[in-house]
């Protein structure tokens, strides 16, 4: 099969493609496979160019870190449980997640995200606890990767504007939930930078790797009003 | 003056050491190549282990401090086990203020569950991503200490080497991603928390950023090592294309059973040798069992019914289906015992202070605490631990006072890198990462004899040999070229080790020195000196009693 790679050296060069030749395995995951083609003698394209090591973020290889995601085919996933016998046509196309500055070929700057819940103070600082009937849904809000794919598909999303998307909405119902003194701060601030623009598509809630159900999140943070 | 503490990764133990330092009025620096939701941290899907007040029935800290001596074979420092127990209740109720979601029963206490090697039922979780959740809130709570500008969070950073002077050491080399340059960064500590050595292995549970490089550069720069042949291979791991995926001690904590097929009748060798409490038994006597039947092992949990194993370890789960398509209600899983856990690595005293005066180590990367074999549930505990324990020994000590310049250094590995990006060569470094991962699998898997090591240790020192002179290609990463040396040391060191125990104890088992002897009840002390590695027994306790 065929694998076309969006690449860029730098984050200021310009972005190219570069197209390999891989023998499709199907068990083999998108992130398996970059794997083979790194640990190749001599990397050559599919013209047999000589080609410059592929570069991607990778941790756990397991779908528990969120390094991995990307655009596959068009379609945000982690390349670590994307498997090549889902993937129906003769070519895999690779690209940089689109909504944030890349670094190198298929690795971006997903700081943004820390960012904005630094600029907004999400921290418990005073523990009050939690009724028992939260701590479901607090579990599933803490397992977040911070991988960046509910805000690649989210509409309303992009870096620099002030809806800061479904990550941060998730992290102000468990903040919001358990401090005595910073609830009500982060409930403000939710209101500001997720309420006020989020167009309730749920795309997010689709594409999460962890399943968070963010639509709990936001009933549950308009009852904290 | 306030006290500057650079912290290398960013994992539960350099997160929990920086938030520890940050709140005792101490500047702190924390670096990482990627942000904490990266760390192998994450990937601890079991528990962590304390006596709560509230917890079972008879079980008490000095039972909790007594499996883990004997699950370590006797040769972890008493007096730092018993610290790591003590501490235990108060961590948990620590994490739980800042924001760690615990599995808890309906009035709010902490749930405890079944794990290897412990008498009692001890092992408090979150589901089956107790790690995730701690790494959740030790992030929220470094960004309140970020905001008040004592924790500086840095990413894109790697370690290069440790800047030491007269003994002492004061501050680092690191690579910067996004700059491609080498800086130095001084400070009056500097804790190193880089994890386990997983690139000697590659195909580990863990993750791939945990690689070993820092034990093994710091092991040439003068800090003994300690104890590298006990390494733990986890009892229930899966294969797949890309790493060996952890199949939860959970799964036999809620009662998973192992068996073989003969003839058509499934053997539960772990209960007919153990009894009852069989599949529980410690990591390393599960693996040599498992090894020593020869045949294809399978983990069933199946019995638990569908919504059992959806409500108590539903990861558990969904791993299964998604990597290999095992339906575990129904289905049986084919399990394989894998690198997990190293229990050697920097060899630390009790306060987790190297022989580099003000250069400590904590977590998977140091050895202490868990001696020939880790219980589990005690690994995120020894994490939490180490991290508070070198904090007050940091506390305790004033400033360094070393002005040290680093140009020295700082040229020196700037010309290396010139040398190794002005190579027109398309051979990978990972070639040789590959060989070294052969060697270690063949020549230091569950069972090892003197030939396999010595074999072991001929070729990591060929591959030492020629490492530098090699030209790799430089559209790989740098880190991969320059880190290759230290990986090799590293590995040949942890030959070295197991071939210089002639016994077989916890998770070392030599096929040619089958019985444990009491003369080799004592830690492996590994030393570099130009190149010679030497080896000692600390009988005396001088790192860990």
């Amino acid at each position: 099969m065929r694998i076309r790679i969006r690449r860029q050296e730098n984050s200021v060069s310009k972005p190219y493609w570069q197209e390999f030749s891989y023998e499709k395995k199907n068990d083999q995951t998108i992130a398996g496979m970059l794997e083979e083609l790194n640990y190749l003698d001599d990397l050559k394209d599919i013209s047999g160019n000589s080609a410059p090591r592929i570069h991607w973020e990778q941790s756990c290889l397991q779908g528990m870190c969120g390094g991995c995601a990307m655009v596959i085919n068009n379609t945000p996933a982690l390349a670590c449980e994307t498997f090549l016998r889902d993937i129906k046509k003769d070519t895999v196309v690779l690209e940089p997640l689109r909504k944030f500055p890349v670094v190198t070929d298929l690795i971006v700057d997903r700081s943004v995200i820390d960012t904005y819940l630094k600029k907004e103070g999400a921290f418990i600082e005073e523990y009050k606890g939690a009724a028992f009937s939260e701590y479901y849904h607090m579990y599933q809000a803490g397992k977040c990767l911070k991988c960046g794919l509910c805000l690649e598909v989210c509409p309303n999303f992009s870096c620099g504007s002030s809806f800061y998307g479904a990550a941060f909405a998730n992290d102000c119902y468990l903040i919001a939930m358990r401090s005595g003194t910073r609830d009500t701060a982060l409930t403000r601030a939710y209101k500001e930078h997720f309420e006020k623009g989020c167009s309730k598509s749920l795309s997010c809630m689709d594409i999460c790797p962890m399943k968070i159900p963010t639509l709990a999140s936001i009933s549950k943070m308009n009852r904290v009003r | 003056m306030m006290k500057k503490v650079l912290i290398i990764g960013s994992g539960i133990a350099g997160m929990t050491c920086a938030i520890e330092c940050a709140g005792k009025g101490m500047k702190v620096s924390i670096v990482s190549p990627y942000p904490s939701e990266r760390a192998q941290s994450v990937l601890a899907a079991g528990g962590i282990n304390a006596v709560l007040e509230c917890g079972t029935d008879g079980d008490s800290i000095n039972c909790h401090i007594e499996d883990t001596l004997k699950g370590g074979c006797y040769i972890a420092g008493r007096n730092a086990v018993r610290g790591l127990c003590e501490d235990a209740p108060d961590i948990i109720r620590w994490l739980e203020k800042i924001g760690t979601v615990f599995s808890t029963d309906t009035d709010g206490t902490i749930r405890q569950r079944a794990f290897g090697g412990q008498s009692y039922n001890r092992t408090c979780y979150c589901g089956a991503s107790t790690g995730k959740q701690i790494v959740t809130a030790l992030i929220m709570e470094a960004r309140r200490l970020e905001g008040l500008g004592m924790i500086e969070r840095r990413t894109g950073i790697d370690f290069y080497s440790a800047l030491i002077a007269d003994g002492e050491c004061c501050g680092a080399i690191l690579h910067n991603r996004r700059t491609e340059e080498l800086e130095a960064e001084c400070a009056d500590f500097v804790v190193v928390a880089t994890g386990g050595m997983n690139a000697l292995f590659r195909m580990t549970t863990g993750s791939s950023l945990c690689d070993g490089y820092a034990a093994g550069k710091l092991f040439e720069q003068g800090v003994e090592l300690k104890n590298l042949e006990f390494i733990q291979y986890h009892p229930t791991t899966m294969i797949t294309g890309q790493k060996r995926m952890l199949v939860s001690e959970a799964a036999r904590g809620e009662g998973g059973r192992l068996y073989y097929d003969e003839n058509g009748k499934r053997v539960y060798f772990m209960e007919e040798l153990f009894g009852k409490r069989g599949n529980l038994m410690p990591r390393d006597v599960v693996s040599k069992c498992m090894e020593e039947t020869g045949k294809d092992i399978f983990l069933d949990v199946s019995f638990l019914g569908k919504e059992r194993i959806m409500q108590r370890i539903p990861e558990v789960y969904e791993l299964c289906k998604k990597y290999r398509g095992i339906d575990i209600s129904s289905q049986s899983i084919p399990v394989v015992p894998s690198v997990h856990f190293f229990m050697g690595g920097i060899a630390v005293n009790n306060e987790h202070e190297t022989r580099i005066r003000n250069l400590y180590a904590i977590g998977e990367c140091s050895s202490i605490y868990h001696g020939a074999n880790r219980l589990g549930g005690n690994s995120l505990l020894a994490a939490v631990h180490g991290a508070r324990v070198a904090t007050a020994s940091i506390e305790k000590r004033s400033p360094g006072n070393k002005q040290y310049d680093p140009t020295q250094e700082l040229n020196a590995g700037r010309e290396r890198f010139k040398e190794l990006r002005s190579s027109k060569s398309s051979f990978p470094v990972m070639y040789i990462r590959d060989m070294l991962a052969q060697n270690m699998q063949d020549d230091l898997g569950i069972e090892r004899n003197s030939d396999r090591l010595r074999k072991g240790i001929d070729d990591i020192s060929y591959y030492l040999s020629i490492a530098d002179k090699i030209n790799y290609d430089n559209s790989e990463r740098i880190y991969y070229a320059y880190s290759l040396e230290g990986i090799l040391t590293a590995a040949k060191a942890t030959l070295v080790c197991a071939m210089s125990r002639e016994e077989s104890r916890g998770a070392h088992l030599r096929s040619d020195h089958p019985q444990t002897k009491d003369k080799w009840t004592a830690s492996t002390i590994i030393s570099y000196d130009n190149g010679a590695y030497n080896t000692k027994l600390d009988v005396e306790g001088i790192y860990e009693n």
